[in-house]
């Protein structure tokens, strides 16, 4: 009679919401489009223009059309006197288009750099977090003392406060700087640098975290049987636990990966030029923030729903039965 | 003749294209025990939650004491202070002690006042022999005692009409008979009880009538001895006799 | 390294300047109190309209949700000061940016745990003749506010910790007091001013934890099946 009581995933499935909130058409055709228009940038700007005649960050859509519309449309709105404010806006906001033509290669490069920062972070946090959970579930007493002491420590802070001390308070500069091939051709700068060892052991320690309850939720019989066929205890948990735990913490990855693209935007603060840094330059030079920061925010927007979407796929990819993350 | 308690004429009432009654009719006088049997899905809680309307009806008409059940004007509200309801899976307000769950409906519907309220409530659960667990949470309760604070948080809103959804079948079985036997001092003080169980010990000792639902309608309605000794219907003598080797096994 | 840099002379600037840092830190839980405060006022309903609210409502402030919830603080921060102008005020200003986007994870945590209470419960509410908003009131809420405390322990620490990207219109809060004395002081006390504030952002976030842990302790109800 009654009805069952609608399971809820280990996590409780923030962006899979967004899936439900925006699975209008509009919403996919504008992130084809910004992928089109973002990959097109880059292969313009770091492939071709070194090769071919082609120029570093020309923009692909003209000004001139947008700027002649808005004219038009506020010579329309000057005979309505007060009327005329909604057509005084769209002229406007026509006008920033021309403007934001210029910006936008810029941006794109942005992009880039966001994305290295998230991708290198996560994957490099990835290869600390795994021995540190390892050690936080099975560890003996001391080593299980240092691992939660580092995560508490890391999470217990500011991720500002830590990319400070990396920055000002080390020399972790100037040892980046003297290392060959730093800030040469595609290797970006040393404070490029810094910001992703701040973040990866800031990441490390929020994703041992994830992981540390996935291994915990792994049935203990598992590890007895995995003994039981003669594995070692590590093999055990190498080949037994870890696989099962793995699978059943990729949601928290999808958070982790978003908490990233958003949270990189404070490696601006030690002088990195990803997306925010661009657009916070671009809007000191012409006062235009409102319109800037908007159009950021829907970059950032896009890569987080980008994101989600991703590691979606993954997910229902690596879902085996029983095991992970299954759709209701 | 007096007016009947509970009338229900022609009720209709299906989920999506499954209809689950189609065109039952009852009626109970006050102080009537009637026990609906039935098989699964015969649409015996759906039954009982039109009553109160827990669940909206398609077509038909109730009517208690006279008073239009189902019109769009009747205040659901008012309707539910006259009729109780004690749920199968219990749904006892987690977060509040025994007494609170019996004093919660009194306080914030009736309007009683907190020390008249508690004053009632404990009474109310000393007729269910829990005066001593007042202050326990509900999962601090055993089944058989959680169930007992259930009737008797129906009871303190006084209703006329108290709604059983299959009280008993939640219970580990050797919880059932203290359940049981609160509901059968119920019936003896006259309490009207539209009840969905297949504890047929109840159905023997304390019904008046007992009701027999298959496939959405009454397929028999008639006092105990007779139903139970001389079914009429085919379909009853089949059901009685499954029910009966599944209580011998058990 | 270390030995050269966590001098003597260093730990005693931090310490000449510890009214400055503790007058930083009282601007931090001011920041963090009252964008967590403005974040329930806002989040509660929030979580609510998407459990209970009609469709249209729901849409709408899922959407409202998903936006502030994909956008960084700082580009939130800078729309509201620098592009919107809400307020000359650039405390009022962070309160707001960090109140909105809190009450947006808020709402998350308060949905889920409005949801995680049993159907039956409300049934049951509605049985004695409670009203649908009694028997939320009554019922539903007071066990769902229980159930979201670890969320909301979670969620007041991000904002204490957040509080530091204030920064970027120079309230003088922790991290901003920090950065005035390594930048306006001595500057070869940057690791010692650094870990000092890193460490008092440690401590208030520890102390909070164990506050709501008590908290969560003298309201807890023995919770079994229902």
């Amino acid at each position: 009679m009654s009805t069952a009581e609608s399971t809820t995933s280990p996590n409780p499935g923030l962006w899979d919401r967004i899936g439900t909130v925006f699975t209008v058409r509009p919403l996919t055709v504008g992130l084809a489009l910004f992928w089109v228009w973002v990959l097109a940038r880059w292969t313009t700007d770091f492939v071709l223009a070194g090769v071919s005649g082609f120029d570093r960050g020309t923009p692909f859509i003209p000004a001139a059309p947008f700027l002649t519309t808005a004219d038009a449309v506020a010579s329309l709105a000057t005979p309505l006197g007060a009327a005329g404010a909604p057509l005084v806006w769209v002229a406007d906001t026509l006008r920033f288009t021309a403007d934001a033509t210029a910006y936008l290669p810029a941006l794109a490069h942005g992009i880039w750099t966001t994305i290295l920062l998230t991708v290198f972070s996560v994957c490099l946090g990835f290869t600390l977090a795994l021995p540190l959970s390892v050690v936080r579930v099975y560890g003996g007493r001391w080593a299980r003392w240092l691992a939660l002491s580092y995560t508490e420590l890391i999470r217990g802070t500011p991720l500002l406060a830590q990319l400070f001390v990396l920055y000002f308070a080390t020399s972790l500069t100037q040892v980046l700087r003297g290392v060959p091939g730093v800030g040469v051709g595609f290797v970006p700068a040393q404070a490029f640098w810094v910001a992703v060892i701040s973040f990866t052991l800031n990441s490390a320690a929020y994703q041992s975290e994830y992981l540390r309850a996935s291994l915990e939720s792994v049935d203990g019989g598992q590890l007895t049987a995995a003994r039981a066929i003669g594995l070692s205890k590590l093999e055990g948990i190498r080949y037994v636990v870890v696989p099962q735990g793995l699978r059943l913490a990729l949601p928290s990855w999808t958070n982790e990966l978003v908490y990233l693209i958003k949270y990189s935007s404070l490696a601006s603060f030690i002088t990195v030029q990803e997306l925010y840094g661009r657009t916070s330059t671009i809007a000191n030079e012409t006062y235009q923030y409102t319109e800037l920061f908007v159009l950021v925010a829907i970059l950032y927007l896009a890569l987080v729903v980008s994101a989600s979407a991703l590691m979606d796929r993954v997910e229902s990819h690596a879902a085996t039965a029983g095991v992970g993350h299954t759709r209701q | 003749m007096t007016q009947p308690l509970l009338s229900i004429d022609d009720l209709h009432k299906s989920y999506g294209s499954e209809e689950v009654l189609e065109g039952v009719g009852l009626e109970m006088d006050q102080g009537d025990v009637t026990v609906l049997i039935g098989p699964s899905g015969s649409g015996k809680s759906t039954l009982l939650r039109c009553v109160n309307r827990l669940t909206e009806i398609n077509s038909g008409r109730i009517a208690l004491d006279g008073q239009d059940v189902t019109g769009a004007e009747t205040d659901v509200n008012e309707l539910r202070k006259q009729v109780g309801m004690v749920f199968q899976d219990f749904n006892l307000f987690a977060h509040l002690t025994a007494l609170e769950n019996v004093t919660l409906g009194p306080k914030k519907v009736l309007g009683m006042d907190a020390a008249d309220a508690e004053a009632a409530g404990r009474n109310h659960l000393e007729q269910v022999g829990l005066l001593e667990q007042a202050d326990s949470y509900p999962a601090e309760l055993s089944g058989g005692q959680k169930q007992r604070v259930g009737i008797a948080r129906a009871l303190a809103m006084d209703p006329e009409l108290l709604l059983f959804d299959e009280p008993t079948s939640a219970l580990d079985p050797e919880l059932v008979g203290e359940v049981v036997e609160v509901m059968r001092d119920l019936a003896d003080e006259g309490i009207t009880m539209l009840v969905v169980s297949h504890e047929m010990d109840f159905a023997r000792s304390a019904a008046s009538d007992i009701v027999f639902l298959d496939d959405g309608e009454i397929v028999e309605h008639g006092p105990p001895e007779q139903l139970f000794q001389n079914p009429t219907a085919d379909r009853t003598e089949q059901f009685l006799s499954r029910l009966h080797a599944h209580e011998e096994t058990a | 390294m270390a030995a050269i840099l966590l001098q003597a002379a260093d730990w005693l600037f931090v310490i000449d300047n510890m009214g400055l840092l503790l007058g930083g830190t009282v601007v931090t839980i001011a920041l963090t109190v009252a964008s967590i405060l403005l974040g329930f006022v806002v989040g509660f309903p929030a979580g609510a309209i998407e459990v209970y609210g009609s469709d249209r409502a729901r849409r709408v402030v899922e959407q409202i949700g998903v936006v502030l919830r994909g956008t960084p603080l700082l580009v939130i921060i800078m729309i509201l000061y620098f592009g919107l102008s809400i307020s000359s005020s650039a405390f009022v200003t962070a309160t707001i940016a960090l109140g909105l986007r809190s009450a947006a994870y808020q709402s998350q945590i308060f949905r889920g745990a409005l949801q995680s209470v049993d159907d039956g419960q409300l049934e049951a509410a509605r049985a004695v003749a409670m009203s649908r908003f009694e028997a939320i009131r009554h019922v539903v809420v007071p066990q769902a506010l229980r159930r979201s405390v670890p969320g909301f322990q979670n969620e007041f620490t991000i904002v204490l910790k957040d509080t530091s990207i204030a920064i970027v219109i120079g309230i003088g809060e922790l991290l901003t007091t920090g950065q005035n004395l390594y930048e306006g002081g001595q500057s070869t006390a940057a690791l010692e001013i650094f870990l000092a504030v890193s460490l008092v952002y440690f401590v208030l976030t520890f102390a909070t934890n164990r506050s709501l842990d008590r908290l969560s302790d003298y309201y807890a109800v023995p919770e079994g099946t229902t």
